[in-house]
C-alpha cells in the first residue's frame, strides 16, 4: 500500500493507482475530458492537473490521470495554481470548440464566463478518446493520429476508408466535443448555454415553481435577467 | 583488417601504429558539413590535382578532417608543422600555398589576419583558438574520421583497453560520478548517477536485456556541435558508448541520429564497421568475453524526438510522442527494457575521464559544473563557429574574447542560449557564468549549447514569434496546452508584430505562457514558453513599443516598418518616393515628397546624419547603401522651394492664441512653422543676431553655408510667424513676463550650448577653449582663436568640426585630434572623420589627458597617458584603461576641449523648471510637458546634443501637442504606421541608361582649396550620377504597393473578360 496526502487527508491506496482514481475515490472532483474508465490513461487534455510536492521540495503540476501514486506525495487538487491553469485551459478549449456542451458545462462549473482568444469553430480537441476506444475496446485500430504540432489530426491510414472499421460508432459515442452539441445560437457569446438545452429548458422556469437548478451561475437565467 | 583477439595484441598493434612514420609536412583541410558547404571539396580537389601534377606526393601529405570549429573562416587549410592557418581560400590560392609550404615559406598575404593589420602565423596565437580549452574539439583537428588508425594514434581506444584489462563496472560508474560529469543534452543530470540507476535495474525481459542510446537528434536551429563530433571523431563516441554500455550491463547500443546529418551518418557507419573489423566492437570485444554492438537508427527530423521518451517510441517504430515519467527510461525504456540515454557530447567526455582520471577532469570548470562544454556560436557575431570552454566561463568572454564581438557597426543586445527552448539573455547580464544553474536562474537553459547572438537589427518580438512558430510546428501535439498554447501564443505575437496587439493581450500572453510551462508533460512543453517569457522579462519595452507606438525599433516587423528608410527617418520622410521620382526624372514631384514632412530640407540635405542610409536594405545586404542624403541635395539644389505652398489656417477674425518659442534652432523653427500654419500667432525669440541656433553657431560654413540657412528659414515665414533675434531669455525676456504679455503657451528649445569641462587644473588659462566657444567665436564674431600647434580633445562631431575649422585658420601649423578610445568607436559621423583626415588632421587614439602644462600663464602642452582596451562595458565597446607609466607630453599652443555638451543652466534654472544633473530639462517624453503649466520643451535642451533631424521631429511633435493643448484637447498623438501607399513605377529606360553598380561618391572641391577656405566642401551630384544612384534603390516600397496594383490589374482584366463574354 502507498501512503500519501491528498488535500491534507492522509490516505492509503494500492500501488499502481493513479492520482485521479485516488482523489475521486475520496470524493474530490477533478474535471477530465480525455479520461475514460476502461481506456488507458493518456494525459492529453491536461484538465486534470493537480499540484504535487514532497516535504521540502518545490511543487509542480502533473496530470492526475497518468501520474501513479507515490509514497509521501503531497497532492493538492484545487490549489490556486491548479485552478488558474485549469481556467486558462478551459478558455483555450472554449476558444476552439465553443459548441461542445461538455466543455461549456465544465466552463460553467469553473466560473469561466469569457474566453480571450481568437474564436475558432473546431470540432476536435484531439483528446484521443476515439483512437483509444477503437484500439482498446473495439480492437480495430482503424483510426489514429497523423502529423504533429498544429498539423496533428485524427484519421484513417492514408486517409482512405479503413477496412478495419466496422462502423461501430464507438468513436463518436466517446467524443466530448461532438457527441452533444450545444444548440444555443451563439455559444461563444454566452458561454455555457448548456442550461438552455435542458429538457424542459430552464428558460421556462416560471412554469415549474419548485424546479431546482444545479447550475451556478446559470447563463440562461443571466440572459433573462439582462433582458 | 585482421580481428584482434586479446588486449595484449591490441597494445602491440597500437605500438606499431604509433611508430609508423608519417611525412613531416602536411596540409590539413577542415571538411565538416560547414566546410564542405563553403567549398572545402573544391579545395581538396585542387590540392590533390596540384600535388599530383607537381609530383609532390613524397614531400607533402593531405589530411581531411571533420569540423575544426572556425566555421567563419571556411574553407581553410592548416599547414603542419607550424599550424599556419590560411582562411577563406579560393581555389586559385592553393598552388601558391602548397609551393611555398614545400619550400618552407609562408604566404603572408593569405595568412589569418585580424582588423587587416595583425597577422597570425600560428593557429595557436589566434584569439579564437587561444582562449578556448579544446579537450574534445581539439582532437578533431588531428583525426581523419574515416581512418581508425588516426584515432588509435591519438590514444584512441586506450580508455577501453584500460577498462577491459581490469574489468570492474562499479569502478567505471564510480569514476564517472566522481568526475561530476553532467548530461550535455541540456538538463544536466549527473551521468554517473544515471548509469548507476540503469545498472541497478534488473531487466526481466530477454535475459536481462538493457540498452544504451546515444542521442544525436540535435534539432535546435543554430546548434551543430553533436553533428561535428559525430562527423569529426565518431570513434570517440563509439568508445564512450562501449564503456557506458559495459558499465550499465547493456549489450546493445543505438545511435539515434537525424537523417539530416548524412555526413555524420556516413562517417559513423564507416567507423562502426572498422571498429567491428578490428575487434573493439561486437561480440567478444578484444577476446575479453564482453559483448557490445551498436546500430544506427535514423530519425525523421522531429524536434520532439530529442526528448528521451519520445525518442524511445520513435526507435520502437511508433509515433514520436513523449509519455509520463515516471517510470523513467532507466526503469522502462525500449520494449520496456532498462535504457540509458546519453547525449553525444556526454559520451565524448567518457573516454577522456577514464584516460586522465576523474580528479584531473574535475579540475576544469567550476564546482558542480565540471569539464568543458562546446557551444555553437552563431548569429550576429564576427567569428561564427564551435567553441569549447570550461564550464563557468562568462558569456562576455565567449562573445567578445573568442567570438570577436559584434559584426562591424553593430551592437550586441542579447544572446539566446539553449536554442528554441532557451531564453534571451540581455547584454547587461553578460557577466553571467555559463553553467546549468546560473542559466536556469536567469530564465534560460543550457540546452545542448547553442548561442545565438542578436544585435540591434534583431526584433525581440519577432524572435519570440519565430520560436513560437517553431514550437507550434514541432510540438508533438499530444498535450492540449502545448499544441494549442503555442498556437495561441504565436497568434498573439503575430497580432502584436502586425500592430494590432493590445496591452491586455500582452498580459494574456504572459498568463498563458506560465500555464503552458506548468501544465505540459515533457521538456519541450515546459521550455516552449521560455522565448516569450525571457523576452517579456528583459525586453518588455519592445513589446510596448509595438503595441502603443506601432514601432519596431529593429526595423524587422514588416507591417509596422514598411520601407526601412521611411521608418528610420524621425520625421517619416517617404524616402523611397523621392528616390523613385528622381529616378524617373520627376524632380518637382521628388521635391514635394521631401518638403512635405520636413520644413528644412536643404539644411538636412547637407548635415543630416541620415539614419535612412544606416537602415537601407541595400546596405544591409552587403553593398553600400543608396546615397540618400546626396540625392536629397541634388533635388533641393535643383528645385525652387516656392513650388511647395502650404496655406496657413485663416484666423477667422477670432483672436488667435499666442505661442512664444524660445530658441530659433531647428526644433524651435519647426515648431513655430507648424503652429503658425495651424492658425496660432507665434513669436520666436533667439539670443543670436540671426535665427538658426546650433546650425549657425556650431556647424561650420564649409558644411552648411549661411545663405542656405537664411533662405530656408525665410521661406517658412508667414503672417502668423515672427522671429525676434538678439533677445536673450533671462535678460530681455523672462518666462513669467511672456505669460504676462499674453502668450498662452511657451515652447523652450534653447539647445545645448555649453561645453563640458575636463575637470583638470588650469583649464581656464589662455590657449584652452571649450569647443562650442571656439566655434561660436569664429562663426558669429569671425575671431580666430587657434594658432600654432592645435590639439583637440574628443571624438564627437563637435571635436571634428573644431579640428576642421582650426585647420582653416591663419596661424595654425598642425591639428591633432586626441581621443580616448580607438577610431572605430568615435561617435562623429564617419564621412566627417574621413574628410578631416583627408584635409590633414592627424588623429591620435587611446589617449587620456592628465595634466595641462603651462608656461608664463599660457598653455604649453598636455601631459597624457596611453590607454589600452580593457573589459567590454555596457555599451558593448571596450573600455579604455590608462597604462601606468606611459606618460608622454604633447606640445600645444591651443587646446580645444570637445568632450560633450549640455544646456546652459542660466537658461532654465531661474524659472523653476525641473532639470536633471546635467541641466537638461525634464519633460514627459510623450507630451513634452515640463513641470510648469503651459510650458513645453524639446530639442537638445531636453536630450542633450542630438541631431538636426531629431530636433525637427520634436519641433513638429511639439507643434501638434501645443495645438492640442491650446484647443483643450488631450495631449496625445495617435500612433500611425507609415506603410507606402502610392505605387510608382521605375523608369526602365533610365535604369538601362544610367545603371551603376557601386554607390556614387559625393563630389568634393579640391583638397588644397578646402584647407585654405570656407567654401562648401561637398558639391552636388551630376545628373547621370544622381539618376544612376537612384536606380540602385531596391524599392522596398513595392512590396506594399505592387500587390494591390497587381490585384487591381487582375480585377480590371477580369472585368474586361466578363464584359467581353457579355457582349
Amino acid at each position: 500500500m502507498i501512503t500519501l496526502k491528498i488535500n491534507d487527508l492522509e490516505v492509503q491506496v494500492e500501488q499502481g493507482t493513479t492520482l485521479l482514481e485516488a482523489a475521486r475515490s475520496l470524493g474530490f472532483p477533478i474535471p477530465t475530458l480525455c479520461h475514460m474508465e476502461g481506456l488507458s490513461p493518456y494525459g492529453a487534455c491536461r484538465l486534470c492537473v493537480v499540484e504535487i510536492s514532497r516535504e521540502n521540495t518545490g511543487s509542480r503540476l502533473v496530470t492526475s490521470c497518468t501520474y501513479p501514486v507515490e509514497n509521501d506525495l503531497i497532492v493538492k487538487t484545487a490549489s490556486e495554481r491548479v485552478l488558474k491553469a485549469r481556467r486558462i485551459i478551459i478558455e483555450l478549449l472554449l476558444a476552439s470548440s465553443p459548441q461542445s456542451k461538455i466543455i461549456q458545462d465544465i466552463a460553467a462549473e469553473h466560473g469561466v464566463r469569457q474566453q480571450r482568444f481568437r474564436q475558432e469553430y473546431e470540432d476536435c480537441i484531439l483528446c484521443g478518446l476515439c483512437v483509444r476506444m477503437c484500439k482498446e475496446q473495439m480492437v480495430a485500430e482503424a483510426i489514429g493520429f497523423q502529423g504533429r504540432g498544429d498539423n496533428r489530426k485524427i484519421g484513417t491510414p492514408f486517409d482512405t476508408p479503413a477496412d478495419e472499421c466496422r462502423l461501430c460508432g464507438g468513436c463518436m459515442y466517446v467524443c466530448p466535443a461532438c457527441q452533444l452539441r450545444c444548440t444555443y445560437t451563439q455559444p461563444e457569446k454566452a458561454i455555457c448555454g448548456g442550461c438552455a438545452n435542458l429538457q424542459p429548458p430552464c428558460v421556462d422556469k416560471e412554469k415549474f415553481d419548485d424546479m431546482m437548478c444545479y447550475m451556478e451561475p446559470c447563463v440562461a437565467c443571466e440572459i433573462i435577467k439582462e433582458k | 583488417m585482421r580481428r584482434i583477439t586479446s588486449i595484449e595484441e591490441f597494445r602491440q598493434f597500437r605500438q606499431i601504429v604509433m611508430e609508423e612514420e608519417t611525412g613531416d609536412l602536411s596540409i590539413v583541410v577542415c571538411a565538416g558539413t560547414g566546410g564542405q558547404a563553403s567549398g572545402a571539396n573544391d579545395i581538396i580537389r585542387i590540392i590533390k590535382k596540384h600535388i599530383l601534377n607537381k609530383k609532390l606526393q613524397d614531400k607533402i601529405s593531405l589530411k581531411i578532417t571533420g569540423c575544426q570549429g572556425f566555421c567563419e573562416m571556411d574553407p581553410f587549410v592548416i599547414i603542419e608543422p607550424g599550424s599556419h592557418l590560411y582562411p577563406k581560400l579560393k581555389m586559385e590560392d592553393i598552388p601558391k600555398i602548397i609551393d611555398s609550404a614545400v619550400n618552407g615559406d609562408l604566404v603572408e598575404e593569405l595568412l589569418y589576419k585580424e582588423s587587416k593589420k595583425t597577422c597570425f602565423e600560428s593557429k595557436a596565437d589566434i584569439p579564437f583558438f587561444q582562449k578556448q580549452t579544446r579537450t574534445i574539439l581539439g582532437r578533431n583537428e588531428r583525426i581523419d574520421p574515416i581512418r581508425i588508425f588516426n584515432y588509435i594514434k591519438e590514444k584512441g581506444y586506450s580508455s577501453l583497453e584500460k577498462v577491459l584489462s581490469d574489468f570492474d563496472p562499479e569502478w567505471i560508474i564510480e569514476e564517472i560520478k566522481k568526475s561530476g560529469l553532467r548530461g550535455r543534452g541540456g538538463a544536466g543530470f549527473l551521468a554517473g548517477k544515471k548509469w548507476e540507476l540503469a545498472r541497478a535495474t534488473k531487466s526481466l525481459i530477454n535475459n536481462g536485456q538493457k540498452y544504451l542510446i546515444c542521442n544525436a537528434d540535435e534539432g535546435d536551429p543554430g546548434a551543430y556541435m553533436d553533428r561535428s563530433l559525430l562527423e569529426g571523431n565518431p570513434h570517440s563516441i563509439i568508445e564512450g558508448m562501449i564503456i557506458a554500455g559495459l558499465a550499465i550491463g547493456a549489450t546493445k547500443g543505438i545511435i539515434y541520429v537525424r537523417s539530416e546529418y548524412p555526413l555524420a551518418i556516413k562517417h559513423t557507419l564507416i567507423a562502426l564497421r572498422m571498429a567491428r573489423d578490428l575487434g573493439v566492437l561486437g561480440e567478444n570485444i578484444l577476446g575479453t568475453g564482453q559483448d557490445f554492438d551498436i546500430q544506427i537508427v535514423k530519425g525523421a527530423g522531429a524536434f520532439v524526438c530529442g526528448e528521451e521518451t519520445a525518442l524511445i517510441k520513435s526507435i520502437e517504430g511508433k509515433i514520436g510522442e513523449p509519455r509520463q515519467r515516471p517510470p523513467y527510461p532507466t526503469d522502462k525504456g525500449i520494449y520496456n527494457c532498462p535504457t540509458c540515454i546519453n547525449n553525444v557530447e556526454t559520451l565524448a567526455n567518457v573516454p577522456i575521464i577514464i584516460s586522465i582520471g576523474a580528479d584531473e577532469f574535475a579540475k576544469v570548470g567550476v564546482s558542480g559544473n565540471t569539464g568543458t562544454k562546446i557551444f555553437s556560436l552563431v548569429g550576429k557575431i564576427k567569428n561564427t563557429g564551435l567553441v569549447e570552454v570550461p564550464m563557468g566561463t562568462t558569456i562576455k568572454e565567449i562573445i567578445y574574447d573568442i567570438g570577436g564581438g559584434a559584426i562591424d557597426g553593430g551592437t550586441i543586445k542579447a544572446v539566446q542560449t539553449g536554442g528554441p527552448s532557451g531564453g534571451c539573455i540581455p547584454a547587461s547580464m553578460f557577466d553571467l557564468p555559463i553553467d546549468y544553474d546560473s542559466l536556469a536562474k536567469a530564465g534560460s537553459i543550457m540546452g545542448s549549447g547553442g548561442l545565438i547572438v542578436m544585435d540591434q537589427d534583431t526584433c525581440m518580438v519577432d524572435i519570440a514569434k519565430y520560436y513560437m512558430k517553431f514550437f507550434m510546428e514541432e510540438s508533438c501535439g499530444k498535450c492540449y496546452t502545448c499544441r494549442k498554447g503555442t498556437q495561441r501564443m504565436y497568434e498573439i505575437l503575430e497580432e502584436i508584430s502586425e500592430g494590432r496587439g493590445t496591452m491586455k493581450q500582452l498580459d494574456l500572453l504572459e498568463e498563458l505562457a506560465y500555464v503552458v510551462r506548468d501544465t505540459t508533460m515533457c521538456g519541450l512543453g515546459h521550455s516552449a514558453p521560455n522565448p516569450v517569457l525571457s523576452t517579456l522579462k528583459y525586453f518588455k519595452e519592445e513589446y510596448i513599443e509595438h503595441i502603443k507606438y506601432k514601432k519596431c525599433r529593429a526595423g524587422v516587423c514588416k507591417d509596422l516598418v514598411g520601407a526601412p528608410c521611411q521608418d528610420a527617418c524621425p520625421v517619416g520622410t517617404e524616402v523611397w518616393k523621392y528616390v523613385a521620382h528622381l529616378q524617373r526624372g520627376e524632380f518637382e514631384e521628388a521635391y514635394m515628397a521631401i518638403r512635405e514632412p520636413n520644413p528644412l530640407p536643404s539644411i538636412c540635405a547637407r548635415v543630416c546624419n541620415h539614419p535612412c542610409e544606416d537602415r537601407c536594405r541595400l546596405g544591409k545586404s552587403g553593398a553600400d547603401p543608396v546615397a540618400i542624403r546626396s540625392l536629397k541635395r541634388f533635388i533641393t539644389d535643383r528645385v525652387d522651394p516656392s513650388i511647395y505652398k502650404q496655406d496657413a489656417v485663416p484666423l477667422n477674425g477670432k483672436k488667435p492664441a499666442k505661442v512664444a518659442i524660445v530658441g530659433a534652432g531647428p526644433s524651435g523653427i519647426s515648431a513655430a512653422y507648424y503652429l503658425s500654419l495651424n492658425g496660432f500667432k507665434v513669436t520666436v525669440f533667439d539670443s543670436n543676431p540671426e535665427p538658426g541656433g546650433m546650425l549657425i553657431t556650431g556647424i561650420p560654413t564649409y558644411r552648411l553655408p549661411r545663405e542656405i540657412i537664411s533662405k530656408e528659414i525665410a521661406s517658412l515665414e508667414n503672417e502668423n510667424l515672427e522671429i525676434k533675434c538678439s533677445t536673450v531669455l533671462g535678460k530681455d525676456i523672462t518666462i513669467d513676463q511672456l505669460f504676462k504679455d499674453g502668450f498662452d503657451s511657451v515652447y523652450l528649445a534653447l539647445g545645448s550650448h555649453k561645453s563640458r569641462k575636463l575637470g583638470l587644473e588650469k583649464e581656464d588659462i589662455e590657449g584652452v577653449y571649450p569647443s562650442l566657444h571656439f566655434l561660436r567665436e569664429f562663426n558669429i564674431n569671425n575671431t580666430n582663436l587657434a594658432k600654432g600647434k592645435v590639439g583637440i580633445l574628443g571624438g564627437g562631431n563637435s571635436a571634428v568640426d573644431s579640428a576642421r575649422v582650426a585647420l582653416r585658420q591663419y596661424d595654425v601649423d598642425s591639428v591633432t585630434l586626441l581621443y580616448r578610445r580607438t577610431d572605430q568607436e568615435m561617435p562623429a559621423f564617419q564621412e566627417e572623420i574621413q574628410a578631416a583626415i583627408d584635409e590633414g588632421v592627424s588623429i591620435r587614439t587611446l589617449v587620456t589627458p592628465i595634466e595641462i602644462l603651462a608656461h608664463d600663464g599660457r598653455l604649453a602642452g598636455l601631459k597624457c597617458l596611453e590607454n589600452k582596451l580593457g573589459e567590454v562595458d555596457s555599451s558593448g565597446r571596450r573600455r579604455p584603461v590608462p597604462i601606468d607609466g606611459s606618460e608622454f607630453d604633447v606640445e600645444l599652443d591651443t587646446l580645444i576641449v570637445a568632450i560633450g555638451e549640455q544646456p546652459e543652466q542660466e537658461a532654465t534654472v531661474p524659472y523653476e523648471i525641473d532639470v536633471d544633473r546635467q541641466f537638461r530639462v525634464k519633460v514627459d517624453p510623450e507630451t513634452l510637458k515640463t513641470n510648469r503649466k503651459g510650458v513645453f520643451a524639446g530639442g537638445d535642451l531636453v536630450t542633450g546634443p542630438s541631431t538636426v533631424i531629431d530636433a525637427i521631429a520634436t519641433g513638429k511633435k511639439a507643434a501638434k501637442l501645443i495645438s492640442n493643448y491650446l484647443a483643450g484637447k488631450p495631449l496625445e498623438i495617435p500612433a500611425v504606421t507609415k506603410i507606402p501607399e502610392e505605387h510608382i513605377d521605375s523608369n526602365l529606360d533610365n535604369i538601362e541608361k544610367y545603371s551603376r553598380e557601386n554607390r556614387a561618391e559625393q563630389p568634393h572641391i579640391d583638397i588644397a582649396e578646402r584647407r585654405s577656405s570656407f567654401t562648401e566642401v561637398e558639391k552636388c551630384f551630376a545628373m547621370e550620377d544622381a539618376l544612376g544612384e537612384a536606380g540602385r534603390c531596391l524599392r522596398c516600397d513595392l512590396e506594399f504597393t505592387a500587390t494591390e496594383d497587381g490585384e487591381s490589374e487582375k480585377k480590371d482584366a477580369l472585368a474586361k473578360e466578363v464584359q467581353n463574354d457579355n457582349s
